[in-house]
Formats: C-alpha cells, sequence, structure tokens
C-alpha cells in the first residue's frame, strides 16, 4: 500500500477534539439523566396506567424503538420547528430527541425488571400485611430498580454511542469535529481512527463494568 | 401552526422512496447473511482455547460494539479504498461496512447461546460416550442455534435501523430519498414522517415475532 | 392457650370453593374446623389442593364459594364472582413459604422491621431491638446486617419464620418450608417449628415428611380430589387410617421412606 501515516498531525487539533467530547460527553450525560427519568415514569405508567394511557405510551415507545434515530433526530430538527413555530438551538433539538428515545428504550427496561419481581414477592407481602405503597415502595420498586441497573447502563452506552448522530444535523460534538479535521487536512485514516479509539476507550471500560455489575446483583438476586 | 400539511407532495414522488426502500432492504439482507454466517465464525474463535485466535477475534468484536456505528461507516468509506486502493460501488460498500458491524453484534449473540448451554448436558454426553465432535455438534449447537435466533432477529432488525445511517455517506437509500426528497419539495413533516412510518411497518412485525418467539421459548 | 377452656374454632372453613380458570376445581366444598392451640398438618397426593388451602386461609387466593371466620368473626366471604377478604383480621396470621420470599435487597434486620414498622408504625429503634431478640433465640444474632444471599437455606427459612414472628400472629402457616432444603438443612428449620408448637402456637402446615407430621400435629388432615377424606389424631391418620384412599396414600408414602 502506497500511503503513510502520520498520526502527529492530530496534535494541532487536540483544543478542538477535546471541546467536541466535551459537547458528546455533556449532551449524553443530560439525555442519559432526563431519558432514564423520562423512562422510569412511562415503564411505571405502561404496567399500572388505564388503557388509554398504556395505549397511547406503547404507540410513543414502537416510534421510537422501530425508526431510525437519524430520522428522529431529522424529524426534531426540520418538522418540530415548523409544527411549533419556535427555532430551538442545536444543543436544545439534540436533547429533545436523544431524550425521547432514551425514555423510549428505558421504559422497556424499566417493565421488564418490574414484571422480574416474582409473584412469590407480593405473596410475602400480603402474609405480612404491608398496605399497598410499602409494597410498591419498600419491596417491588427498589428490586425493580436494582435488576434494572445493568441494562440501564447499556442503555446509556449504546445513547454515547448514538449520539455521534448529531453530527449529521450540523451540531459539533466529537464525530463532528473529528469529520471536519479530516475533510481540512485529507487524512481522513489518522484522523477518524483517532476518533474511533476516543470512543473506544470510553465505551470499553463501561462495558466490562456492566458486566461486573451484572454478576454482583445475580449474586445478590440468587435467593 | 401556519404550515399546511400537504401530503400529495408526497405520495406524488412515491417512486424514489419505493426505489430507496428497494436499497435498503438489499443492503439488510445482505448484511445479515454476512452477519449470520461470519458471526458464527467468529463466536467459535472467541470462544476458542487458543489466544492466538482469540484475542484478536475479541478485540474485533469489541471495536465494533464500542464505537458508533456512523463512525465505522464514515471510516469505512473514507478510509477502506484510500487503505486497500480499491473502489467498490456505494451500495456494496455499505453492505460490506453494515455485514462487519453486524458479525459482531452476532458473534456475541452465539457467543453468549454457547455458553449459556448447561454444563451437565455436555457431562452427560461424556458419560454417554459420545466424542468431543458429536458433543459440540449434537448437544452444543443445536441448543446454541436455536436460543440465539431472537437475539439474531433483533440485531438483524437493528441492522435494518443502522442502514439509514449510509445516507450519510451518499448512498442512495430510503433514508437517502427521503431527504432529497423533502428538501427539493420544502415538505418536511410529510416526508420524514412517511419515511419513519415506513420503517416502523417493517421493523414493528418482526419485533413482534421476535416477542413471540420468546414468549414461546421461555415456555419450552 | 388451651383448647380445653374454650369451644369456638380459631379458624371455621365453610364449603369452602376454589379454581383456577374455568376448568380446573382445586377445592369442591372443603370443611374445616380448628381449635385454637391445635397443630393442623394437611397431607396429601400432590394437586390434592394442599397448599391452595394454606394460600386461601392466608387470604392470598379469590375463592368461588363458601366462607372463612377467624377468631369467631367473619374473614373471608364472597359477594357475587367478588372475595372480600377483611384485611385487618389477615393480620393476625403469619406465613412461611417454600422458597423463604426474604426481600432481596433489604438486610436480614431491614427484612425483619419492615412489616412492623409499616404495618403497626412501630418505631424503628423498638422494632430492633424485639428483631434483635427474636435472631437470638433462633441463633442468628450475627446475621443482623447481612443480606439473604449470604445466608444458608437453612438459615433463610429461619429468618423468614422470625418475620413472620415480628407481628405476633396468632395463627402460622407453613406451606411445604423444607421442601427446598438441602437434608442436611431440614432439621435446624423443623427444630425452630417444633419449639414454637411446644409454645402453643397454634398452627397449620403442609410437609411431605411424615416423620416430622407425627411429630409436630395434634391433628393430621388426608386432603384428596379437593375435599377432606379423612381427619383425625395423627396415630389414627398416619398410624392407622379409617379410610381406604388415606390408607393407600399412607403405603405408599412410607414405602418410598422407608
Amino acid at each position: 500500500m502506497g500511503m503513510t501515516l502520520d498520526f502527529s498531525i492530530l496534535l494541532r487539533f487536540t483544543d478542538a477534539l477535546a471541546m467536541g467530547l466535551w459537547t458528546t460527553i455533556k449532551l449524553t450525560l443530560l439525555c442519559v439523566v432526563l431519558g432514564t427519568s423520562l423512562g422510569f415514569v412511562i415503564g411505571l405508567l405502561r404496567s399500572n396506567g388505564n388503557a388509554f394511557i398504556r395505549g397511547a405510551l406503547g404507540l410513543y415507545v414502537e416510534l421510537f424503538r422501530g425508526t431510525p434515530v437519524l430520522i428522529q433526530l431529522f424529524w426534531i430538527f426540520f418538522c418540530l420547528p415548523l409544527i411549533l413555530g419556535v427555532e430551538f438551538s442545536n444543543f436544545v433539538s439534540a436533547t429533545i430527541a436523544l431524550t425521547l428515545y432514551m425514555g423510549a428504550i428505558t421504559s422497556e427496561t424499566f417493565r421488564a425488571s418490574l414484571r422480574s419481581v416474582g409473584r412469590e414477592q407480593m405473596d410475602a407481602c400480603v402474609a405480612l400485611g404491608l398496605p399497598r405503597s410499602a409494597q410498591i415502595l419498600n419491596v417491588i420498586l427498589p428490586q425493580a430498580v436494582l435488576r434494572a441497573v445493568p441494562t440501564l447502563l447499556s442503555n446509556a452506552v449504546s445513547l454515547f454511542k448514538e449520539s455521534a448522530l448529531v453530527s449529521a444535523v450540523g451540531m459539533a460534538d466529537l464525530m463532528f469535529i473529528g469529520q471536519n479535521i479530516s475533510n481540512n487536512t485529507a487524512r481522513p485514516v489518522e484522523v477518524l481512527t483517532v476518533v474511533a479509539v476516543i470512543y473506544f476507550i470510553i465505551a470499553f471500560p463501561l462495558t466490562r463494568a456492566v458486566t461486573v455489575v451484572e454478576q454482583k446483583l445475580l449474586r445478590k438476586f440468587s435467593v | 401552526m401556519d404550515y399546511q400539511l400537504d401530503l400529495g407532495a408526497v405520495t406524488r414522488n412515491m417512486g424514489p422512496l419505493i426505489e430507496g426502500l428497494w436499497v435498503t432492504l438489499q443492503l439488510t439482507l445482505a448484511a445479515n447473511v454476512i452477519g449470520v454466517i461470519a458471526g458464527f465464525g467468529l463466536a467459535l474463535l472467541t470462544t476458542s482455547k487458543l489466544a492466538i485466535l482469540r484475542w484478536p477475534s475479541m478485540l474485533f468484536v469489541e471495536f465494533f460494539r464500542c464505537t458508533p456505528a456512523i463512525v465505522q461507516i464514515v471510516w469505512f468509506f473514507y478510509c477502506v479504498p484510500m487503505i486497500f486502493n480499491v473502489f467498490w460501488g456505494p451500495v456494496f460498500m455499505g453492505i460490506i461496512a453494515l455485514g462487519l458491524n453486524l458479525t459482531a453484534f452476532n458473534a456475541e449473540a452465539y457467543r453468549a447461546s454457547i455458553q449459556a448451554v448447561p454444563r451437565e448436558h455436555l457431562d452427560a454426553g461424556i458419560a454417554l460416550g459420545l466424542s468431543p465432535a458429536q458433543r459440540i455438534l449434537n448437544i452444543v449447537l443445536p441448543q446454541a442455534l436455536r436460543n440465539s435466533v431472537p437475539v439474531l432477529l433483533t440485531n438483524g432488525i437493528g441492522i435494518f435501523q443502522q442502514s439509514a445511517l449510509v445516507a450519510i455517506v451518499g448512498v442512495a437509500d430510503l433514508m437517502y430519498q427521503g431527504k432529497t426528497l423533502a428538501t427539493a419539495t420544502y415538505r418536511p413533516i410529510e416526508t420524514f414522517t412517511i419515511v419513519a412510518l415506513i420503517y416502523l411497518a417493517i421493523s414493528y412485525p418482526v419485533g413482534q415475532f421476535v416477542n413471540w418467539l420468546e414468549r414461546r421459548q421461555s415456555y419450552a | 392457650m388451651n383448647a380445653t377452656t374454650t369451644n369456638s374454632a380459631l379458624v371455621e372453613i365453610n364449603d369452602l370453593h376454589k379454581n383456577y380458570g374455568p376448568n380446573v376445581q382445586v377445592l369442591k366444598g372443603l370443611n374445616i374446623d380448628m381449635m385454637p392451640g391445635e397443630r393442623v398438618v394437611v397431607i396429601g397426593p400432590s394437586g390434592g389442593g394442599k397448599s391452595t388451602l394454606l394460600r386461601v386461609v392466608m387470604g392470598l387466593e379469590q375463592i368461588q364459594g363458601g366462607s372463612l371466620r377467624f377468631g369467631g368473626k367473619p374473614y373471608i366471604t364472597t359477594k357475587g364472582s367478588k372475595t372480600v377478604i377483611d384485611s385487618e383480621v389477615r393480620k393476625k396470621i403469619g406465613m412461611v413459604f417454600q422458597h423463604y420470599t426474604l426481600f432481596p435487597h433489604l438486610s436480614i434486620m431491614e427484612n425483619l422491621i419492615l412489616a412492623p414498622r409499616k404495618v403497626n408504625g412501630e418505631s424503628r429503634a423498638s422494632a430492633r431491638e424485639r428483631g434483635q431478640k427474636i435472631l437470638e433465640r433462633f441463633g442468628l444474632a450475627a446475621k443482623a446486617d447481612a443480606y439473604p444471599s449470604q445466608l444458608s437455606g437453612g438459615q433463610k427459612q429461619r429468618v423468614a419464620i422470625a418475620r413472620a414472628l415480628m407481628l405476633d400472629p396468632k395463627l402460622m402457616l407453613f406451606d411445604e418450608v423444607t421442601s427446598a432444603l438441602d437434608p442436611e438443612l431440614v432439621a435446624e428449620v423443623e427444630q425452630v417449628i417444633l419449639n414454637l408448637a411446644a409454645q402453643g402456637m397454634p398452627m397449620m402446615m403442609v410437609t411431605h415428611d411424615m416423620w416430622f407430621a407425627r411429630n409436630v400435629a395434634s391433628r393430621v388432615i388426608f386432603c384428596a380430589g379437593g375435599v377432606v377424606v379423612e381427619d383425625g389424631p395423627p396415630e389414627q391418620v398416619l398410624g392407622d387410617p379409617v379410610e381406604e384412599r388415606t390408607r393407600e396414600f399412607i403405603n405408599r408414602v412410607f414405602h418410598i421412606k422407608a
């Protein structure tokens, strides 16, 4: 192969890459917190609420799980302002889109973990005469949330990766900056490889952590 | 809102969308053929006793699982022609890029279901006098394949959705045609909504089928 | 409590009917009067409705007909297709299950004090003090801050009994509490139940362990096909049953066990 690699060109762009990474991390953390909270509420309502609420929320969840995240971003960026007649900044649009996406996937996580708290635990609650509020607050919810933790962590890692899509709608995240540098220097191999490695260095330890947390919890719940 | 909905702007231009959908389906099906076959081979490598086979294959899997798909695709479209000095058509490039991504995810699914085969079943195989090859072929494989079907389908429909990313590097798939149409007609709401619904109309039934399959397997 | 000083039953079960779905009748008109101080062991073939009976008495199941009274007061009745359960009465009954059903996210002490605090509004300090005493009695004082997953099956089941006793029940239900245990752990749980029996705790239990049944029971009920087939002192039902079906069952079980 007739090309030579020169990774030193990247040294000129460390500040720009760091800024992009910071935007990626800020956006991810914000949407993880907002999206997981939204997912928790939706998971609860879909497990208990009335038929109309369940149907409407089910539609929302299926819409966001059943379509590419890219089209969700396009829709929020280009269609929502038209419908509402309000302009949002890129950051706000991206936050809305990724929060709605995260809400949909984490609501399924919470729903599954609520179902996984067995009927025997409910029997024990009744046998102890626990009032409904204590059954939910002290027995069912803590277990459901604990059981959800590994999957929620995976969901967060997924969101971190999906956040790279905001580059396609012009937001200056790590991917966007990387592509710009790559285009300006005509050095895509070096630049894009380094961008990929940065994502990897953050995501990989998190996926290992998911495995560790999962095993700890499995031991705890092997009652 | 002042925006007047005009679905006609889209329905009069269904031709390009259908062409795009056809490209999307080609990408999806071909990537799945690659992923289902190569993923299994890769899973065997990641469970190999030989470190020299195991480590590179695990690195391959983790790299694809721990980087954004869009980074992989952009990298592939820009770097592969430069490094290997080859020039393939965009759809073929898309198929290979998505196929490699799916290979990594499917390898993980196969590996998990190979490891989920209970040790006792292998012990029983030894007790019955089966050879190591017979144990793999008759005990491990059938169970592992059967258990991995729901995840393979979920991953397969995942790659259908991820295939929209190739629009960013100029492959004329459904997403790309939608974007072009939205710009040409100034009708983003109608266009993107209809494009989203087309994606949903294909993913949703497959998702429901997977749910049904998982329920059935958990009763078995 | 002494059975001879009172005439009124502790539990009165009248014509109890229980179905699972439209086709499966589990209990078909069951009648039992349990006197205070009695220790009733229910035996019978699987699918004969033993565990279902205990679950009904605990108020865990909807019933399709009949009624239950507890301590002379109405407890469970039917109103149309609905089952009406008096939850104040239910609080007087404690139950221990086959699979421990400890709350895995709570420490042993927290498992013990959750219900006293939430049900009776007892203070944390006072509940902890009582909890510590019970744990000491059961030889589990050192485990107060451990989590259920750190305990053996026998220890978990003893904690489950302690948890039920925290609410000062007037009747204890034991549903196959040693069935999930390794054989060497069965004795420690049975010993706790025998101690409770010696202190006069009324109890109703389902067990497959005929040796234990003979040791603990003051009365044995043989249940099959959703009705009471034979009902009497352990010497009679386990030793020299009157009914042919009981005899067959006992012969089979003892034959296997011996």
